[in-house]
């Protein structure tokens, strides 16, 4: 138990300065979204407020819309990571588990695809999406953000699929159960933890991701949580920073819950390898 | 059709890997073939400022990109860029997903503490560390000068000198929740029981870790190095939000001014050339790498 | 246990479908109207001649959306490749030029009356060959804020006409030893050529002069070896390519700038957020001549548009009202553009204002050529190059104007 205390203390002396350098934007945001506006810009700056002003919060959610954002950011993250895992799941499934010709050749195309930055193809993709007639509209996001998030799925699949042993399957598949009922009942529960972990990724791309909404929407109402929030910083002549602040970290909590949650994931993932 | 000849069983059995990944395929051509193809047509022909492409312009695009004063500034700065985050990113995020990967008080909030950064997004991310770095009013001098490291004000993004150092290692830190949490994934799907037996052989940590965790987890360092490369070499937001490539484009990396190029200026035929070089280029390195990798694999096999 | 998930998702995703659909619904006659964010009041005061207009105008409606100036560019050039543009947009003036080039800008047909209502100098940015392209909204001329506490604390009473005076006084400012600077200079981002073009202008300097660029002309380099030595002796704010305009801004705001050249949206915020600060306002310093630089942007109608009319009723009986103008130009802060407007007692008994509008015979406007934003970044990048101290005044212009004369011929 000593021990055990002892490498604790060791484990966080090493990661304290990168703890110090992450939290420090963080303490610099709440610093300053619960200011009184007028010491956001005071000078000299200081850490602490004269009073925790929480109604920044309240004010900030009402001047910037912030609600709507919200949904529409849950609703295009929620369908593109679950779109994303319906394509790439089978595919991973396929290059970890079973040999043909070409799997070389289409590793290397999924990359290939990831290799222009979205800005440089900001273009083509709104025309694209122009003539479908599907500028402004949600399921664009939505399907510009799968196709730029299947190759990391499908490779980062593919890379945990081949940590679970086959042995399984094969004797299930002796015991003439079908390809499918194989992936279905025993491949799927045993990759559920690896799944979990592809669809986070997938899920704060989308949350995060800022040139494609600001390309592909259109309307106040369709915006999302980042261009919403960065819509407070755009100003040419006035920044109201304790909004954005506050914005910011509202914006940060869905995710950072996602990240208790991967916790487990991660875990579990530990689990299944002892189960074995 | 096909039942005469074959059985059954088999044509599926052989036709499944292809059905299994034909929708990814058709997916990605759809989507990103497209607007690769314009990208790629525009960079052929004259285009004016709003996409209108005219005549094949015997790629004076190119040569226009090749004989402008930035190009291989920006060229250098951004391999510079792209080796200094990546290289430090995954220098930083193997011990971290070592000490991650230990049982100790706290892990779990250690854990969240190193992955917060990805919460927030990179634009956002970029804001708050400007309004950090602010020498006048952000709290990095507020700070330094009151533990009494400064004596004058730092205006730190003023010049290349302190500013490019600062955005790599903001670039070195948002990057760091993803590539931990690949290796940490790659690690927590590793058997525990490998590693008990090799400590019971009397193998010290750095052997373990040399000839048991390295080449066990090469698989998700292969997935962090390329894609981080890919992901770095492209990145715009960082630069963009803190300095847009300034003082004197002594911060522009390929990326920042390829949109200054598209959208600020209009040229969208040499943007869409400089695209296509971009792409040629990582295109390369992702296949010297690719060589590289699997020659080491040989050799280890 | 498996399949209640599988329902869940499922139900998940029909959710998420018929929401994606509700958003997406519309009504047959939409104005889509693009402006530009300039603060926070920007929404309301649009939304509200959207609210007027639809009251007047039963069976219409008009959809404002507020896009962010870094972003406008990039937003209108994807809608045009696109083929999805709004039927009206805010955009810089200069930005003009390639919009009538391109054939993308409808002319405006406008009743005399109308046109009589706007203040002469700003509707000649927007006039292509006798036709009027746009109409001029956020217009400011920049005019020099001093500190009166701190001038009069460094023993001067009058603010400076001249540059010799900046300097002088400057120097005093510097004397008493506090952490306040004598002159504010910009040195990144939107403006900074903007910053020395005042000194560049004053100097008897043009940016263009028979068609090839004026910047490395003898009165170039007289004004920026001026701003050069400022910053060397320690008159200006340290290091000023780390501050934008927003930045030097705020010193001024916190009292700690002595002399600032900014444009008339700087009151608002004062009032706002230093009221008890001290100051007036002053012309932009003269040397062989006066100026200041004038800038509008322009509210203009799209050619594909399919309800010009509509547009147009839109701008002329609702945006360019006395009453919206008047509400534009008190909340954002910038200068009348109209005359009934300037007539309002908001402006006419405003003597703050008169420092601005006193300055408007004197105003250049940006030339109206194209590549005018690489010739910016051109000018700016020689301007930070000295301002580091990386490249002496003479040569750093030379080479600009070698480059930008190159963009003139392409």
């Amino acid at each position: 138990m000593e021990n055990r205390t002892r490498k604790s203390i060791l484990m966080w002396l090493l990661l304290s300065p990168l703890v110090v350098v992450i939290l420090f934007p963080f303490a610099v945001m709440v610093s300053t979204a619960v200011k009184p506006r007028a010491e956001v810009l005071a000078y000299p700056p200081r850490w602490l407020p004269s009073e925790i002003r929480l109604q920044n919060f309240v004010d900030m959610w009402e001047a910037t819309r912030l609600g709507p954002a919200v949904m529409n950011s849950l609703l295009v993250s929620v369908a593109a990571t679950l779109l994303c895992l319906a394509i790439a799941i089978p595919a991973a499934y396929a290059s970890s588990r079973m040999q043909f010709t070409g799997l070389k050749l289409y590793r290397q195309f999924l990359l290939v695809t990831q290799m222009l930055s979205p800005i440089v193809l900001v273009l083509g993709i709104f025309r694209l999406m122009a003539s479908l007639g599907m500028v402004d509209k949600l399921p664009a996001l939505v399907l510009a953000y799968v196709a730029f998030n299947l190759a990391f799925s499908v490779w980062m699949l593919q890379a945990y699929f081949q940590t679970i042993p086959k042995e399984l399957e094969e004797a299930a598949k002796l015991d003439g159960a079908s390809t499918l009922q194989r992936m279905r009942l025993i491949f799927l529960p045993l990759a559920l933890p690896a799944i979990g972990i592809t669809a986070v990724f997938v899920f704060i791309y989308c949350w995060n991701e800022f040139v494609l909404a600001m390309t592909l929407l259109r309307s106040p109402e369709s915006n999302t949580l980042t261009i919403q929030t960065f819509s407070l910083v755009g100003g040419r002549y006035q920044v109201d920073w304790d909004h954005v602040m506050a914005a910011t970290l509202v914006a940060s909590v869905p995710v950072a819950v996602i990240f208790a949650l991967l916790q487990r994931a991660l875990v579990s993932g530990l689990t299944v390898g002892a189960v074995k | 059709m096909t039942r005469a000849n074959t059985r059954p069983s088999d044509g599926i059995g052989r036709a499944a890997p292809y059905l299994l990944v034909l929708p990814s395929i058709l997916f990605a051509f759809w989507i990103i073939g497209y607007p690769i193809y314009d990208m790629a047509n525009m960079s052929l022909h004259a285009v004016n400022r709003f996409g209108k492409t005219g005549a094949f312009n015997d790629f004076a695009n190119y040569s226009r990109l090749f004989s402008h004063k930035l190009f291989l500034d920006c060229l250098l700065r951004t391999l510079v860029w792209t080796v200094c985050v990546v290289g430090g990113t995954v220098l930083l995020s193997v011990p971290i997903a070592l000490i991650l990967n230990e049982r100790f008080y706290g892990r779990t909030l250690a854990r969240i503490i190193i992955m917060l950064p990805w919460a927030v997004s990179l634009t956002m991310t970029g804001i708050v560390w400007r309004w950090s770095f602010n020498g006048q009013f952000g709290m990095v001098n507020a700070t330094l000068s009151s533990f009494g490291l400064q004596d004058t004000p730092v205006e730190w993004l003023a010049t290349a000198t302190t500013a490019f150092p600062i955005l790599i290692a903001i670039g070195i830190l948002v990057s760091i929740p993803f590539t931990v949490t690949v290796i940490l994934g790659g690690l927590s799907s590793l058997q525990a029981d490998i590693f008990e037996a090799a400590k019971i052989d009397g193998a010290s940590g750095w052997q373990r870790f040399r000839h048991l965790t390295l080449p066990l987890i090469r698989p998700f360092l292969n997935i962090v190095l390329v894609l981080n490369f890919i992901y770095v070499f492209n990145s715009f937001p960082i630069i963009w939000v803190m300095t847009q490539g300034d003082p004197a484009n002594s911060t522009d990396i390929l990326v920042t001014w390829l949109y200054k190029l598209a959208f600020r200026y209009g040229e969208l035929g040499v943007a869409s050339a400089l695209s296509i070089v971009m792409f040629l280029i990582l295109l390369a390195l992702t296949i010297v790498y690719a060589v590289l990798a699997m020659r080491n694999e040989r050799r280890q096999a | 246990m498996y399949q209640i998930k599988k329902r869940r998702v499922l139900g998940l995703l029909a959710g998420a479908a018929v929401l994606l659909g509700a958003t997406t619904a519309s009504r047959a006659e939409t104005l889509n109207v693009v402006v530009a964010y300039y603060s926070a009041a920007t929404q309301g005061v649009f939304e509200g001649m959207a609210k007027d207009f639809m009251e007047k105008n039963p069976g219409n409606e008009v959809k404002i959306e507020v896009i962010q100036w870094d972003n406008l560019q990039q937003r209108l050039t994807t809608d045009i490749a696109g083929g999805t543009t709004p039927d009206i947009a805010m955009i810089g003036t200069r930005w003009l030029v390639d919009y009538v080039k391109n054939d993308i800008a409808e002319p405006m047909e406008l009743t005399p009356e109308f046109k009589a209502g706007f203040i002469e100098a700003f509707l000649s940015p927007s006039t292509f060959d006798g036709k009027l392209y746009g109409l001029p909204v956020a217009a400011s001329a920049r005019a020099m804020y001093y500190n009166k506490d701190l001038l009069a604390k460094a023993g001067v009473n009058e603010p400076p006409k001249n540059w010799d005076g900046v300097v002088d006084t400057a120097r005093k400012i510097k004397a008493l030893g506090s952490d306040a600077y004598g002159f504010a200079l910009q040195g990144k981002e939107i403006e900074t050529d903007a910053y020395w073009y005042y000194s560049l202008w004053t100097h008897g300097g043009e940016l263009l002069t028979d068609g090839k660029s004026g910047v490395s002309s003898p009165a170039a380099v007289k004004a920026l070896t001026l701003y050069k030595s400022m910053i060397d002796e320690g008159l200006t704010e340290p290091d000023p390519t780390g501050l934008n305009r927003q930045d030097i801004e705020r010193l001024f705001k916190q009292g700690r700038i002595g002399m600032i050249l900014t444009g008339p949206w700087l009151r608002g915020q004062i009032k706002e957020e230093a009221p008890t600060l001290n100051y007036a306002i002053a012309p932009i310093p003269e040397g062989e001549a006066k100026a200041t630089y004038g800038v509008t942007d322009t509210l203009m109608v799209f050619k594909s548009s399919s309800k010009k009319e509509l547009a147009m009723k839109f701008l002329t009986e609702t945006a360019f009202s006395p009453k919206w103008r008047i509400e534009f130009s008190t909340k954002e802060g910038f200068l009348p553009v109209m005359k009934e407007e300037a007539a309002a007692p908001i402006f006419a008994d405003d003597p703050q204002l008169r420092a601005f509008t006193d300055m408007l015979p004197y105003a250049r406007f940006a030339p109206l050529i194209t590549n005018w934003e690489q010739m910016v970044d051109v000018v700016i990048a020689a301007l930070q190059k000295v301002y580091i101290g990386q490249a002496e005044p003479e040569p750093a212009l030379k080479d600009a104007a070698a480059q930008i004369d190159g963009l003139i011929q392409d």
